[in-house]
C-alpha cells in the first residue's frame, strides 16, 4: 500500500512536472511595417514565450472602407514571423488595423493593435549600381558619381517620387560630407585632391517617407598625374633659377668690375702743364709759374715715376751756388715731362738728380750722353735727353749747366731736379739783359761753331731770369734757340756742343751736320712742344 | 563739354534699360503678355501641393505628440471627404484619365477651403489650449495655400483644355456640391473641441497627400519627361 501511495505520488508528481513547462503563448508584438514602393507592404512581428507547445501565429487586420477581419494573405514570402500584402492587397491612403494572434494547445495570445497607413510606411530599397569615374578635364579633375533606382520602384508613372542623397568621404578625413541631389540618379564633385581616395554612399527616399539604407561603400581613387604634372614646372623653376641666383651672385660679387664695365670712370678735366698734386701741395708759387709759363710751351706735370733732370749750365765765376735763393730761382725752369724720349744712344731714362744747393750733391751719372766727355768732379755738362728728341739749334746756343761740385771751370752748375724728364735748358740770355728784369744768370755764349762743333767761348755771366722760363721766352724772340747736346766741356770753360741734323719724325741721334744754325724741330712724342721759332736749318 | 555728353548719354542708356524690364504674368491671357507654359504650371502646383502637405504633416505630428501620446489609442476619424472617390492605389489612379483624375483634385482642393479656415480660426481661438501661436499661423497658411492651389489647378485644366490635351468634360465644380453635408461636422458653425481638430488634421494630411500624388501622375502623364 505504501508502495502504491508512493507511485501515485511519483506519476502527480511527473505529471505537474510536465504541466508546468506548458503554457498558453506569450504576447507577440507587431514590430513594424514597411512598403518600400508604395506598392506593396511587409508586417514583422515579434513572437512572445511559446510556452513550450508548438505555436501558431497568425495575423488579422482590419481595414478602412472594408468589411470584416481578414487575415494575412502571405505568411512566407517575406521570411518568419511576417506578413506580405501584395498588390492587390495594398491601398494607399486607408488605414489598417493589424493584430498578431498566437496560439497553442493552451490557449492564445493577442497582440496589441497596430494601426497603420501605408502613405507613412514608406522606405524604399537601397539604391543600385553606384559607380564613380574620375573625369579628367584641362582644368582641374572632378569626380562623377552615377547610380540607380532601387529594384521595383517604379519612378516613370510619378506615382512616386524619389530623392537622393550621398555622402563622401575622403580617406584621410573621418568625416563624412552630404549632398543632396534631388531626383537626379547622378552627381558631380569638383574639387578633388589628386590622389586621394574617396569613399561614396548613397541612400533614397520616397516622398515624404523615411529614408533607406546606405549603400555599400564605393571607392575610387584620383589619379596623381596632375600632380606630377605640376612638380614637374615647379622642377623646371628651380633649375632654371639656380643658373640665375649664380650669375647673380657672380656680378654681385664683381660688381665693381661691372660697374667699369657698364660705367667707365669719367676721366676729370685736366688742365695741361698743371700739376693737380702740386696744386693741392701747396706749392703754389711752382704752379703758377708753370701756369704762366704754359703759354707756348705745354707743361705735363706729375710724371712722378720719371724724374726730370734739368741742367742749367752756367757759366761764371760764382761758385757753386750756395744760396738757397739762387738755386730756388734756378729750379724755377722748363721742366719736361719724361715722357719725351729720342731715340739717341743717351739713354732715355730718367734721373734723378737732387739738388742741393746746399750741400751739393753729384749728378747722378746715368743719363750721361755718350759722347759727352764726363768731367771728373767738373762741372760737367750733360743733358738729359730722358726720351727727348732734342732739337739742335745752333747759333747762340747757350748750354746752362750746373754742377754741384764747385769746378775749375767756374761753372756755376746746378742741376735742378725736376719730375721725370731731361731738359737741357738752354738758356740764352742776351747782352742787354736790362731789357728784362732778369737776373743775374750765368750763360755761356756761343761764338762760334765750326764744323760740328760749338764753340763756347764767353764766359760771360748773363742774366738769369728770375724765371727760367721766362727768360728763355724773352730770349728767344732774339735769338734762335736749340737745344744742343754738349759733347764736350772744354777746359776753358769751353763746351764742346755737337750739332745734331733732327728732323721731326727721324731719330737719328747721330745726324750730324754743318749747321750755321740751329735747327729746331719740334719735340715728337710728347706733350712737350718747344715751339721755338727757329730758322729751318734742313 | 564733352562730360555733359558723356553724362547724358549715360542717363539715356540707363533710361532704356530700365525700360526693358521683365514682362508682367498676366492671368487673363492678355496681349503682350508672357504666360508660362504648361510644364511650368505643373512644377508650380506640384511644388505647392508638397509644402501644404509638408505643413500639414507638421501640424498633424505636433498635435499628436502633445496631445494624444500615442496614435493607437485614437478611434477611427471620419473625413468629411470621405464621399469623393478618390483612387487608392496606383493602377486604379492610372486607369482613371486625364479628366477624371483632374475633377477629383479640384473636388479635394474645393473640400478643404472652408474647413482650414475654420480650423485656422478655432486654432487661434484656443480656449483648449491645445495649439501654440506658430501652429494657428500654420493653419492659417494651408488655408491660404489651398485656395491658391485650386485657381492654379483649374488655370492648369484650362491650358490643358486648349491644348487639346484635355477633354471636356472637366466642368466648374462648386464645393457644395461636392460634399455631403451630413458627414461632414463642421458645417454646423458651431465650435471644434479638439477631437475635431485632430480629425481635421488628421483628415488633410492625407488628402494633401492625394492631391500631390494625383498631380504628379497627371503630369507625367501629360507631359512624361525627366523629372517622372
Amino acid at each position: 500500500m505504501w508502495r502504491d501511495l508512493g507511485l501515485a505520488v511519483l506519476v502527480l508528481l511527473s505529471a505537474a512536472v510536465e504541466s508546468n513547462s506548458t503554457s498558453p503563448p506569450g504576447k507577440p508584438v507587431l514590430l513594424s511595417c514597411r512598403s518600400p514602393e508604395k506598392e506593396t507592404f511587409t508586417c514583422w512581428w515579434e513572437p512572445g514565450s511559446d510556452g513550450g507547445l508548438p505555436t501558431t501565429y497568425r495575423l488579422y487586420y482590419e481595414r478602412e472602407r472594408l468589411e470584416g477581419v481578414h487575415e494575412c494573405p502571405d505568411y512566407w514570402s517575406a521570411g518568419s514571423n511576417s506578413c506580405f500584402f501584395n498588390k492587390t492587397h495594398t491601398l494607399i491612403w486607408v488605414d489598417y488595423y493589424l493584430t498578431v494572434v498566437a496560439s497553442n494547445a493552451l490557449g492564445n495570445a493577442t497582440s496589441d493593435i497596430f494601426k497603420m497607413d501605408v502613405m507613412e510606411i514608406m522606405k524604399p530599397n537601397v539604391p543600385e549600381n553606384v559607380t564613380l569615374l574620375v573625369v579628367e578635364t584641362e582644368d582641374s579633375p572632378y569626380l562623377h558619381i552615377r547610380w540607380e533606382h532601387p529594384r521595383n520602384t517604379d519612378t516613370e508613372s510619378g506615382w512616386v517620387t524619389i530623392k537622393y542623397e550621398l555622402r563622401i568621404k575622403q580617406e584621410k578625413n573621418n568625416k563624412w560630407k552630404e549632398y543632396m541631389s534631388g531626383t537626379q540618379s547622378h552627381f558631380s564633385l569638383y574639387s578633388i585632391a589628386p590622389g586621394g581616395v574617396y569613399t561614396v554612399q548613397v541612400r533614397c527616399k520616397l516622398d515624404h517617407g523615411s529614408w533607406s539604407e546606405w549603400t555599400n561603400s564605393t571607392n575610387v581613387k584620383v589619379p596623381n598625374y596632375v600632380q606630377n604634372e605640376r612638380s614637374f614646372w615647379i622642377l623646371v623653376a628651380t633649375l632654371s633659377a639656380i643658373p640665375f641666383m649664380a650669375a647673380m651672385c657672380i656680378l654681385i660679387v664683381k660688381r665693381e668690375n661691372v660697374k667699369q664695365c657698364v660705367l667707365p670712370p669719367v676721366p676729370g678735366p685736366k688742365i695741361r702743364g698743371v700739376d693737380f698734386h702740386l696744386l693741392m701741395s701747396g706749392q703754389s708759387e711752382d704752379s703758377t709759374n708753370a701756369l704762366i709759363i704754359n703759354q707756348n710751351f705745354p707743361l705735363i706735370v706729375g710724371w712722378k715715376d720719371q724724374m726730370e733732370e734739368y741742367l742749367i749750365v752756367t757759366e761764371n765765376d760764382i761758385g757753386p751756388p750756395s744760396d738757397a735763393s739762387h738755386c730756388q730761382k734756378r729750379k724755377k725752369s722748363l721742366i719736361i715731362p719724361a715722357g719725351f724720349c729720342s731715340d739717341w744712344e743717351i739713354q732715355c731714362k730718367s734721373t734723378h738728380i737732387q739738388n742741393d744747393c746746399a750741400g751739393g750733391t753729384k749728378n747722378e751719372t746715368g743719363n750721361f750722353p755718350k759722347n759727352n766727355k764726363s768731367l771728373s768732379g767738373e762741372s760737367l755738362s750733360y743733358m738729359e735727353p730722358s726720351k727727348l728728341q732734342k732739337q739742335q739749334c745752333l747759333g747762340q746756343n747757350f748750354v746752362n749747366t750746373e754742377a754741384t761740385d764747385p769746378s775749375p771751370l767756374n761753372y756755376d752748375n746746378a742741376v735742378k731736379p725736376f719730375t721725370n724728364s731731361g731738359y737741357v735748358d738752354i738758356r740764352k740770355h742776351v747782352e742787354n739783359t736790362q731789357e728784362v728784369n732778369v737776373k743775374q744768370v750765368d750763360y755761356s755764349r756761343v761764338e762760334d761753331v765750326n764744323g760740328d762743333n760749338v764753340f763756347i767761348l764767353n764766359n760771360k755771366n748773363l742774366a738769369f731770369n728770375s724765371s727760367g722760363y721766362m727768360d728763355f721766352q724773352r730770349q728767344e724772340e732774339k735769338l734762335s734757340e736749340d737745344y744742343s747736346r754738349v759733347k764736350e766741356v772744354g777746359s776753358n770753360n769751353v763746351v764742346v756742343l755737337q750739332i745734331q741734323d733732327m728732323s721731326a719724325d727721324t731719330k737719328n741721334p747721330h745726324a750730324t751736320g754743318a749747321h750755321k744754325m740751329g735747327v729746331c724741330t719740334e719735340l715728337i712724342n710728347s706733350e712737350y712742344i718747344d715751339t721755338i721759332p727757329a730758322p729751318p736749318l734742313m | 563739354m564733352l562730360l555733359i555728353w558723356c553724362a547724358v548719354l549715360i542717363l539715356a542708356c540707363l533710361e532704356l534699360s530700365t525700360r526693358v524690364g521683365t514682362a508682367p504674368i498676366c492671368s487673363y491671357g492678355q496681349a503682350g503678355c508672357h504666360t508660362p507654359s504648361l510644364a511650368d504650371i505643373f512644377d508650380r502646383v506640384i511644388q505647392q501641393s508638397s509644402r501644404m502637405h509638408g505643413i500639414s504633416s507638421d501640424l498633424h505630428s505636433e498635435f499628436e505628440q502633445y496631445f494624444f501620446p500615442s496614435k493607437n489609442l485614437i478611434g477611427k476619424p471620419k473625413c468629411h471627404t470621405h464621399g469623393i472617390v478618390t483612387p487608392a492605389d496606383k493602377e486604379n489612379a492610372q486607369r482613371l484619365g486625364r479628366e477624371q483624375l483632374t475633377e477629383v483634385i479640384l473636388r479635394l482642393l474645393g473640400a478643404w477651403g472652408d474647413p482650414l479656415l475654420q480650423l485656422y480660426r478655432s486654432m487661434s481661438q484656443d480656449q483648449n489650449q491645445d495649439f501654440n501661436h506658430y501652429s494657428s499661423n500654420k493653419a492659417l497658411e494651408i488655408s491660404d495655400m489651398v485656395h491658391e492651389l485650386r485657381d492654379g489647378v483649374a488655370k492648369m485644366a484650362e491650358k490643358m483644355k486648349l491644348s487639346g490635351v484635355l477633354g471636356n468634360t472637366v466642368g466648374y465644380i462648386s464645393p457644395e456640391g461636392l460634399v455631403p453635408s451630413s458627414s461632414f461636422s463642421f458645417y454646423k458653425h458651431g465650435e471644434l473641441n479638439s477631437m475635431d481638430h485632430h480629425d481635421l488634421l488628421y483628415c488633410f494630411r492625407r488628402d494633401s497627400n492625394k492631391i500631390k500624388n494625383y498631380l504628379q501622375i497627371l503630369k507625367c502623364t501629360t507631359l512624361p519627361g525627366l523629372d517622372c
